[in-house]
């Protein structure tokens, strides 16, 4: 088996495992409503809509932990 | 210290959107006298046969490209950053006067660059690559510019208060990487100011020149893989990060799926880069990478087609809107533009269809209905958008801007339509044979057939230009009006009649 | 656990990154080597053709002109062989064109001669009727640039091995050898001995008359490097 061969191999088992990935993502996001600390998906739209500098954030940063 | 409450600060947002109407007009003009130089040749001496060397057709095409695309859309990338990268992070720029400083030079070093593109390109000095003409002195400047924007981005990523990125966000750091990576490597050349001379000669020649570290095919591929993907992370991935924001933001409406948009990110990110190969059908690439290019182009179809399609379904139960603010028009026009270039790229990159279209003016129609339906009508309704709210005055007149919507519309179809039929008369002319196998056209019978198409097209171009006018008229009254509106409107901008 | 990554900025740069390398990395690395020897027959260009080569690219002719010929009857027929890989191996940058207002000029110098191509440039219609390429009069005044095309061949000898002052195996199984001069002074001589060649040709009196003072017009240069495209 030559190196050609091996990449080929090798492309072959890489592309079905990014077909596997993929179509795991989709069914995540198909059928999971809400991400691991339960916010609705959703709700991110919203960081377009209310972007006043006074808006409250849909998941603020917690700044005083940081400082 | 004044006491008032914070603000978003929109000082470097306005210096580029500035340029972005200026270096607009200047593409756009350059570009209509190069549509009418191919159709009728005497334009080309317009200034006298003295200046000939600077009106020519081949001397102002790559100012043409370069104006439009790092000129007119580039600014356009820019003054959208500064001005959405604040509000969907919740900060402020006039919190960090680093980051002021940053945006504020950028913007200056951006401007030194531009004028040392249009000096340079005038000259004839050119590396012969598409949208990639400059020598290495102006590609260093370039660099820089970049890592400044990258700094802007990042910076006011850092001191952010809203945690998780909005979609517009994801968009802009690919452009900021994608063009990043490809611009280097296809940069990649010897300035011959280093060469020395058997006998101990150095400094030969023009100091700007230099030489590409690859050659032949392997030039080629490195630069259609940089060309096509500069399309990408130019014309696509930035301008889907300004509709992201700025048409839920002026319907009111979020976007119609959070999720889709997950996925067409992802999905857009991985597949762009493979489909450089399709501007090499039938050269001397290896045939898989063709193949592959071919595959890869029509796979790209889903994840444009998600975020346009996501766009579309978002006036769900709204289109009313649809037919009432000029503005929601640009951006549903252009994400029907959208649809459509991206349907007609694949369908081009299909290598029966390619042996056809290669090398004709269909492939400049493709270019374009992407470029002023959906780049140039993205950005300029981005702008309207931006200008009550910038200069805290409502937009000049509602009814300008619905005149412009049509003109250009109309412009863009004479202009796709024209060379649609162009393209596709000239690429079926070409490989015509009469009864005997012998080829039933000379090469002039294909071009002098072109003649009103050429001229149509033109006009299609003038009607554009003309709509732009209008637009940075508009913007420029607005600009200077003494209405001051007394709150900032949520979603619909406030319009004058 | 699929929205980690847009609220931590670093890993989802890094995860665009992998996204958009990855391709590059799998379509471009691995024919990098193979693509660029050149075939039997293509030899280096001279320090005037390479000056007119810049002439071109100075001008963009490769935006109207191709020089890629495809493997299609029809354009076999029209422009000869279609094009290897092997004969761009010395074509820094390559300029294949993507658009063809024009026809193609891959081996434009096995059918136009020195003579059709300085009428054509002065005016293209006087010699194609109905042709909307421009007239290219500064070629005739402006003077070419030798002394940038000889740091370019000192340049791709030095960092890329281009065989100059080598033998350089030909398609009729003797070998040429494309001269490359030891200092700015030889080169300009080498130049202008092979101006004198393209110049005996042509009929226009005041670039005889540059040549004859030792100048090279663009025109001259860029005919040596047209008429070398085989």
């Amino acid at each position: 088996m030559n190196i050609a061969e091996l990449s080929a191999y090798g492309y072959f088992a890489l592309t079905i495992f990014l077909v596997i990935v993929l179509y795991g993502y989709i069914y995540h996001l198909y059928t999971k409503k809400r991400d691991v600390e339960g916010h609705d998906y959703e709700e991110y739209s919203n960081m377009a809509l209310n972007d006043d500098i006074g808006s409250t954030p849909v998941k603020p940063l917690l700044r005083d932990k940081e400082n | 210290m004044e006491n008032r409450p914070l603000e978003y600060d929109y000082t470097v947002a306005k210096m580029f959107m500035l340029t972005t109407i200026a270096l607009g007009i200047v593409g756009m003009l350059i570009g209509v006298i190069l549509a009418f130089e191919l159709a009728f040749p005497s334009i080309n001496t317009i200034l006298g046969s003295g200046l000939a060397e600077y009106t020519n057709f081949s001397r102002l095409r790559p100012l043409h490209t370069d104006a439009v695309i790092f000129g007119f859309t580039l600014s356009g990338i820019f003054a959208t950053w500064y001005y959405v990268g604040q509000r969907v992070l919740k900060v402020s720029m006039a919190e960090s006067g680093l980051l002021m400083f940053i945006g504020k030079l950028h913007f200056l070093l951006y401007i030194v660059g531009v004028v040392a593109v249009v000096v340079s390109l005038l000259a004839g000095v050119t590396t012969s690559k598409e949208y990639a003409e400059f020598e290495w002195p102006i590609d260093i400047a370039i660099v820089v510019v970049w890592v400044l924007f990258g700094i802007s981005i990042f910076g006011l990523i850092g001191i952010r208060r809203e945690k998780s990125l909005y979609i517009s966000v994801w968009y802009y750091i690919a452009t900021f990487l994608g063009i990043a990576m490809l611009y280097l490597f296809n940069n990649m050349e010897v300035p011959t100011i280093l060469a020395t001379s058997p006998v101990g000669e150095t400094a030969i020649g023009n100091w700007w020149h230099s030489v590409s570290m690859y050659a032949g095919t392997n030039d080629a591929l490195v630069q259609w893989w940089y060309g096509h993907n500069a399309v990408a992370f130019g014309f696509t991935v930035p301008i889907v990060a300004i509709i992201y924001y700025f048409l839920p933001k002026e319907s009111g409406q979020a976007i119609y799926s959070y999720k889709l948009s997950l996925l067409s990110f992802w999905g857009l990110m991985f597949v762009y880069l493979w489909a450089g190969g399709h501007h090499l059908l039938y050269s001397t690439v290896p045939d898989w990478m063709q193949t592959m290019g071919s595959i890869f182009s029509v796979i790209l179809i889903l994840p444009s087609w998600g975020s346009a399609i996501n766009m579309l379904l978002t006036m769900k139960g709204e289109w009313q809107q649809v037919a009432a603010s000029p503005l929601i028009k640009f951006m549903i026009l252009g994400s029907t533009f959208y649809m459509f270039s991206t349907l007609e790229g694949p369908i081009q990159a299909i290598k029966s269809v390619n042996a056809i279209a290669h090398f004709t003016d269909w492939i400049v129609g493709h270019v374009h209905d992407g470029v002023l339906g959906w780049v140039g009508f993205m950005i300029m309704a981005a702008l309207y958008h931006m200008a009550p709210r910038v200069f805290k005055r409502e937009i000049y007149s509602k009814s300008l801007m619905a005149a412009q919507f049509w003109i250009q519309t109309l412009g863009v179809v004479l202009y796709f339509t024209s060379m649609w039929i162009a393209g596709i008369t000239q690429g079926m002319m070409w490989r015509a044979h009469d009864e005997f196998g012998n080829l039933a056209y000379s090469f002039i019978d294909t071009v002098t057939v072109l003649h009103p198409y050429y001229a149509i097209r033109g006009v299609g171009g003038l009607l554009y230009l003309t709509g732009f006018l209008l637009f940075a008229y508009n913007i420029y009254k607005t600009w200077v009006s003494d209405k001051e509106v007394d709150a900032e409107r949520l979603n619909q901008s406030p319009m004058g009649a | 656990m699929f929205h980690w990554l847009e609220k931590h900025p670093f890993f989802f740069a890094v995860g665009v990154f992998v996204a958009i390398a990855f391709a590059g990395l799998i379509e471009i690395l691995p024919n990098f080597a193979q693509a660029s020897r050149p075939v039997i027959g293509t030899a280096p260009y001279s320090t005037l053709e390479l000056a007119g080569r810049n002439v071109y690219i100075k001008n963009s002719c490769n935006a109207c002109h191709s020089q890629l010929i495809r493997p299609f009857k029809s354009e076999t027929d029209r422009y000869g062989h279609y094009s290897l890989s092997g004969e761009y191996a010395y074509d820094r940058p390559f300029l294949w064109g993507s658009k063809r207002t024009g026809p193609d000029l891959m081996r434009v110098g096995n059918y136009r001669t020195t003579d059709w191509h300085e009428n054509h440039m002065k005016n293209p219609a006087a010699v194609v009727p109905s042709s909307i390429m421009p007239a290219y009069s500064w070629l005739f005044t402006n003077k070419a640039d030798i002394d940038t095309a000889y740091a370019e061949q000192l340049t791709v000898a030095q960092f890329f091995s281009v065989p100059y002052n080598k033998p350089v195996p030909m398609k009729d199984g003797l070998t040429k050898v494309v001269k490359m001069g030891k200092s700015v002074a030889e080169a300009h001589a080498l130049a202008l001995e092979e101006a004198k060649k393209v110049v005996a040709d042509m009929k226009d009196q005041d670039v005889k008359d540059a040549v004859a003072r030792g100048e090279i017009p663009e025109i001259v240069a860029l005919i040596a490097y047209l008429n070398s495209l085989k």
